[in-house]
């Protein structure tokens, strides 16, 4: 393999994976140091409360609007036009773009102030704006930073932890024309100068929806810069993509869902903004947004609802705590999985948005520890979905031909104790390395690890000369 | 106490002397030990690799070995909790839901069968003055819920174990994972590696665990040691003359 | 079918096969210790988070506060909500909508929120002067903080303007190589002046 990057694309996971360890070993400093900061900070925040109380309530909460979801759906709808909001169904990326060309079209928009939203990645809208001669700002840091490098975020809640420091020294040089040993309160200062600019000018503020209370037509977002605020509030027009999954039934639950979110995300007791959005500005306010737009997101989630088992993903907050605490996740970052969302959850919704198909390896690219499951604040059990992946891949004939009559075999002598007693010796004197070409599990072991030594005679052998 | 030892495939390949340890340990608590010589493999490669149907294949003929024992002890975390926690989920019918959560009653990883079962709170003084590092893998900790038995057991031999930033980090082994995507797997046990305090060996409840840190910290020509928690145990018991495990 | 029948249809069609499961009703907030009281609690909050806290007895108090604090600015913008009476204050007041070329704010408080240490701030108040001046005084009427989020909600339902900001400390923002900053957009300095 030569020094450039794979392919984008969940399909290139080892490829990406096994490049980032061998040629960015910076990236996994970064955010092997994010993700274990970010999860200690977790765990205080959860030992303060009662937080396996905390968490039943929050995976019932979101269970019981699941369940009902399409009655919440049609309440928010309801409350949201009352409020004066344009209500928008769209079933793909395609529908979402057709929504923003025309508010675009409307309003003669030039420029999109953008906060942060995994689902505007999911979709595409930077690249659809620019083909609509608009140009759009990522106004989150982090998303900044991205944005000028021309990377994808490569976690949920801190896009750009993959970048040290340094990286960003050189990046603000090149771009903001910022000295290279300045301080990071210095590069702050010249994003928030250069972007202040964008605030004021902007026709059109994007934003996604952490929640969607069903009672009011209440859009709630976290965040901790005051982006959020700025883009929902300042431009003439707000549009916020918000998943279908993101809808709870009552105004009350966020107090919360806010609340559990934040500690899970950052481990603070709330994010330092919450916009609680109930439409556009009304007569005796100032200032705020003239329309607001809430475009309701399937793109994939019904396929993911309708399955019985992986559904329970659905209740995930994107807090990213699975992300921190995951062994995996933190020797590379999010952009080995090749897609939007990455780590634990990127593992277990990415085959129920893009299908199966599209999705593999990933459900593979976890060793089944269940941390994840342990700091989840919803209680989705990612081990078992990533399961149940695994199985669906082996009902759908998805796997190799070598893996699914090995595994018959394996099973066909773990029935016949004397045939399996003689197999297992016999691979105990196999010469793994030798013997990879015909077992690949073997030669992917010996790839990165020295063979284990075997013991010079079987327990079988010990117990039947008798132990003492 | 009659105690059936489910020594698992990799003890009885790998951790051959680590599991004639757990029968003198066990002995050595009172328990009269068997050892059903038609036990094979559980199902955990087939159960976690997605083939379910394979797995419960080896799931209905490793409850009817273990069907008359009145425990069955296990010196892998892992294993046992693929028993105790994965075969009642995997049952296709409700009798073998039912012989599945009769076996999970019986069901003890060795430590904590020790601790729990056996009330076993000294062992002996066999492993005073040496410093262990101990590796708590991951459904040991997470589906059997066993974190302080087996360090409970160490520093009752007059071991000190040291801490470890890493401890219960997963390793990377991870079954199929580990030859699956074997350059993360790899980076995961480097880490562990990295972390490690000064100490004179870490051990672990889990064979498949050690087979990954020492196969890793062997390629990296890492001077460490690694034994399975059993062979530790029961040189806690016998002193520096009991027989030495396999790793 | 439209897209919205479309998806509706298929989610009740899947939604036949799920068990439902009942709202588990009021959040509760559990803690393991009984928390401090509302006033005690906000300050604790507030500013463990960056924040800082004044205490006023009263509108003289207060007013005589506030005109020694912005004696250093130069140009002042001022939420709609904050009492009539304020007026000159020293800095020269900026117009609405030329907000960003300010460097004082002063905003009324709908509310706060001890459980989080949060500023309740509500869109009839003025959004912009919440929010782009990099100091942001916050008034808060010391009857209207709840003790968690929850009664603050409950209690906030039944009038909701178009907005409403939780504002429970200064910007920050540690996206640069893990480094906490502060003021990244919104105001870095935030002072809360209970009366």
């Amino acid at each position: 393999m030569t020094g450039s990057s794979p392919e984008y694309r969940p399909g290139a996971y080892r490829e990406a994976a096994a490049h980032s360890l061998r040629e960015t070993p910076m990236v996994r400093d970064s955010v092997g140091s994010a993700t274990r900061t970010f999860d200690s900070l977790r765990a205080h925040a959860y030992a303060d409360v009662e937080s396996d109380r905390w968490r039943d309530w929050a995976r019932d909460v979101k269970g019981h609007a699941l369940t009902h979801l399409d009655q919440y759906l049609e309440q928010a709808e309801r409350s949201l036009v009352r409020n004066g909001v344009h209500v928008h169904w769209a079933a793909t990326a395609e529908d979402v773009h057709r929504v923003i060309a025309k508010v675009v079209e409307t309003h003669g928009v030039r420029t999109v102030v953008k906060s942060k939203s995994m689902l505007s990645e999911e979709l595409d809208v930077n690249a659809h704006l620019e083909s609509l001669g608009v140009r759009p700002v990522e106004t989150d840091l982090g998303e900044y930073i991205i944005q000028l490098l021309d990377e994808p975020p490569s976690h949920i809640v801190g896009p750009a932890i993959h970048r040290s420091l340094d990286d960003c020294r050189v990046l603000f040089h090149e771009r903001l024309g910022t000295p290279l040993d300045s301080e990071p309160d210095e590069l702050a200062a010249a994003a928030r100068a250069a972007l202040r600019e964008d605030f004021l000018s902007a026709d059109l503020g994007i934003s996604g929806g952490n929640f969607l209370a069903a009672d009011t037509g209440t859009v709630a977002l976290i965040e901790n810069e005051g982006n959020i605020r700025l883009t929902t509030s300042v431009p003439r027009v707000h549009v916020a993509l918000v998943g279908i999954e993101k809808v709870v039934p009552r105004f009350e639950d966020l107090a919360g869902l806010l609340q559990l979110t934040a500690r899970a995300a950052t481990g603070q007791p709330i994010g330092l903004f919450v916009s609680l959005i109930q439409g556009p500005r009304t007569g005796d306010e100032v200032d705020g947004p003239e329309e607001v737009h809430v475009v309701l997101v399937d793109n994939g989630r019904t396929t993911l609802f309708e399955d019985d088992v992986a559904w329970e993903a659905l209740r995930c907050v994107r807090c990213g705590a699975c992300l921190n605490i995951c062994p995996v996740y933190r020797q590379t970052g999010g952009h080995a999985y090749g897609w939007t969302y990455s780590g634990p959850i990127g593992a277990i919704i990415s085959p129920g948005l893009l299908g199966l198909d599209r999705a593999l390896p990933l459900p593979h690219a976890s060793s089944l520890c269940g941390a994840c499951t342990d700091v989840c604040p919803v209680r989705i059990p990612i081990p078992e979905l990533l399961i149940h992946w695994r199985e669906r891949t082996v009902d759908e004939g998805r796997n190799s031909t070598a893996e699914r009559l090995g595994m018959k075999a394996y099973a066909g002598l773990a029935e016949r104790p004397g045939a399996f007693s003689a197999a297992a010796s016999a691979l105990r004197w196999t010469p793994w390395r030798a013997a990879g070409r015909a077992l690949p599990v073997l030669s992917g072991w010996v790839q990165e690890r020295d063979a284990p030594s075997p013991s010079p005679r079987s327990f079988r052998d010990l117990w039947r000369e008798g132990i003492e | 106490m009659r105690v059936a030892l489910f020594v698992t495939c990799l003890g009885d390949q790998f951790f051959a002397e680590a599991c004639a340890d757990a029968v003198r340990l066990l002995r050595h608590v009172g328990a009269e030990v068997s050892f059903p010589t038609d036990q094979t493999c559980c199902g955990q490669p087939a159960f976690n690799s997605g083939h379910r149907r394979e797995a419960l294949r080896m799931m209905r003929h490793t409850t009817q070995v273990f069907a008359d024992a009145e425990y069955v002890v296990l010196p892998s975390g892992s294993c046992a909790g693929m028993v105790r926690s994965m075969y009642s989920g995997l049952s296709d019918t409700d009798e073998a839901r039912a012989a599945a959560e009769d076996l999970a009653a019986r069901t003890y990883e060795l430590s904590e069968f020790l601790v729990s079962v056996a009330d076993c709170e000294e062992l002996g003084d066999g492993l005073t003055g040496h410093r262990v590092a101990y590796h708590h893998g991951c459904h040991a900790l997470r589906e059997l819920g066993v974190s302080d038995q087996p360090v409970t057991l160490l520093r009752s031999c007059g071991a000190e174990v040291i801490e470890w930033s890493a401890d219960r980090e997963c390793c990377g082994f991870g079954g199929t994972f580990s030859a699956k995507l074997p350059e993360v797997s790899a980076a995961m046990a480097d880490h562990k590696l990295d972390t490690l305090p000064d100490v004179d060996v870490v051990t672990s409840a889990d064979g498949g665990c050690l087979l990954q840190l020492s196969g890793r910290a062997g390629r990296r020509e890492l001077p460490v040691p690694f034994r399975h928690l059993a062979s530790l145990l029961w040189q806690g018991v016998a002193g520096a003359e009991a027989p030495r495990g396999s790793a | 079918m439209n897209t919205r029948d479309q998806i509706l249809t298929a989610i009740r069609a899947a939604r036949e096969r799920r068990t439902p499961v009942e709202h588990p009703g009021r959040f509760g907030g559990w803690r393991p210790v009984e928390p401090p009281p509302p006033l005690e609690g906000f300050e604790a909050m507030f500013t463990q988070a960056g924040g800082e806290v004044v205490h006023v007895s009263g509108t003289v108090e207060r007013d005589d506060w506030l005109r020694t604090f912005l004696a250093e600015f130069q140009h002042l913008s001022m939420g709609a909500g904050v009492p009539p009476g304020i007026a000159d204050l020293g800095p020269t007041r900026i117009n609405p909508g030329d907000e960003h070329a300010a460097d004082v704010g002063v905003s009324m408080a709908r509310g706060a929120i001890a459980e989080t240490g949060s500023l309740m701030m509500d869109a009839r108040d003025g959004r912009r002067a919440q929010l782009l001046p990099p100091v942001l005084v916050v008034l808060v009427d010391r009857s209207t903080v709840h003790a968690t989020v929850a009664d603050a909600f409950e209690s906030a339902r039944g009038d909701l303007s178009a907005a409403i900001g939780l504002h429970s400390g200064p910007s920050k923002s540690a996206d640069i190589g893990q480094v906490m900053v502060k003021g990244v957009h919104g105001p870095g300095r935030v002072i809360a002046v209970l009366a």
